[in-house]
């Protein structure tokens, strides 16, 4: 048995080839099977089965509507982590930040525009998936808990959202957290301590400002992130989207 | 299970190596599953997951180009606003506290978010599951849709049609 004789030169001549095949995992076999492990020998795709029902592919059963709020979220880490290199937490700062987006930063009126209205449409696109979700009966068995992340996730959206509106420092801004907090104080017994510790004070300053930010760019997308994964997770573990019961 | 009877359903062969031994009843992941109805995930699912995200990605570039995030005045605690509205997604939570603090703005989102989470464990029939208005599910159909519409309504109301000192006014006054 002769052993493989490995040259340089052989190497060199290989090289694209064999970087290719070290990262891109090798796929051999009939159509079919490279098709599936196109799917889970890929970290990105490998969430999704390697086959699909019919019924999930149809846009309206599903509308994209999950699908367009995970979108959302992608696209509002980018322009977020963007925007942080620009944003002082700072109630000195902060408003003159917006102003050097608006007039200073190169196209930084269209990253906050984008951030702003895809906030916006995140909210109104996750509770659209909620109505989807209810009106097709999906939460039922064995999918109640994914509907109970769900639920989760609407929450940590409207946090992520409410978080992000203090960040500006404008009229808007100030007055929507302090109206907003103020329900929160309407609690009995407990509802000045929740304030309190919602703005880090009894009013909304310098403490609320920096509370909201390190809310809304660490701790809320983090959570936001594992709930996501269990989400997506489930759906697949629950047997894939719901559709009608076979006949 | 039951154990076939060999003679009935197959012959002996004495060239086979095989023969069946036993049907299995019950769910397993593919028994009764006809594998005609799915189809491999690449290229179908994710070919539009990608189309989806080019529409999505253009769609939110288009609006940021046409329209400006609002930006006001830098915030004055001294001069609050009139009315000072919460962001649109609480104005419905905001116009029932201006009926009542304590129902509106605690017992309402409360139970809300309690009756969503609970759903899924009071409302159990199978029946009607993955059919977009199911007939059989008319009841659970009505009472989602009445509460959906009534928080767009008290959203409507909060957003538009509320003035200075939290007064009806028509918003093209």
């Amino acid at each position: 048995m002769s052993a493989t004789v490995y040259t340089i030169r052989d190497s060199i001549k290989n090289l694209p080839k064999n970087i290719r095949s070290s990262v891109v995992r090798p796929v051999e076999g009939t159509q079919e099977q490279a098709r599936a492990a196109a799917v889970f020998g890929n970290v990105f795709l490998h969430i999704h089965p390697a086959r699909v029902h019919e019924n999930s592919l149809r846009f309206s059963y599903t509308l994209g509507l999950g699908l367009i709020s995970f979108y959302l979220f992608l696209i509002l880490s980018v322009s977020g982590t963007l925007l942080m290199f620009y944003y002082t937490p700072s109630t000195q700062l902060a408003y003159h930040n917006m102003k050097d987006l608006e007039y200073v930063v190169s196209f930084g009126v269209i990253l906050r525009n984008i951030h702003r209205w895809s906030a916006h449409a995140m909210v109104a696109c996750v509770f659209l998936h909620m109505c989807r979700v209810f009106y097709t009966g999906s939460y039922k068995a064995p999918r109640e808990f994914n509907w109970v992340v769900g639920v989760c996730l609407l929450l940590m959206t409207l946090f992520l959202s409410f978080t992000g509106y203090l960040l500006p420092w404008d009229q808007l801004a100030f007055w929507a957290i302090t109206v907003g907090s103020n329900i929160a104080a309407y609690a009995p017994w407990i509802g000045e301590k929740i304030r309190f510790v919602i703005l880090g004070g009894n009013e909304v300053g310098q403490m609320a400002l920096i509370r909201f930010y390190v809310l809304h760019v660490a701790l809320l997308p983090v959570v936001a992130l594992i709930l996501m994964g269990i989400h997506f997770w489930r759906i697949r573990k629950d047997g894939g989207l719901s559709r009608p019961a076979a006949e | 299970m039951h154990v076939a009877k060999k003679e009935e359903i197959f012959p002996i062969d004495p060239n086979k190596t095989y023969s069946l031994m036993a049907i299995v009843e019950g769910d397993s992941l593919q028994v009764d599953k006809d594998p005609g109805d799915t189809v491999s995930s690449w290229p179908n699912l994710v070919l539009r997951e990608l189309l989806l995200f080019l529409v999505v990605g253009i769609a939110v570039v288009a609006v940021s180009l046409l329209f400006n995030a609002p930006l006001e005045e830098p915030a004055n605690a001294l001069h609050s606003t009139n009315p000072a509205k919460a962001p649109w997604y609480f104005v419905g939570i905001q116009e029932l506290v201006s009926y009542s603090a304590f129902l509106g703005g605690i017992v309402a989102p409360a139970g809300i978010v309690l009756s969503l989470l609970f759903l899924p464990y009071l409302d159990r029939n199978p029946a009607g599951v993955g059919v977009w208005f199911a007939k059989e599910r008319r009841v659970a159909t009505t009472l989602f849709t009445v509460f959906v519409v009534s928080m767009l309504v008290l959203i409507v109301i909060g957003q538009f049609l509320r003035g200075p000192n939290w007064t009806l006014y028509l918003p093209w006054k």
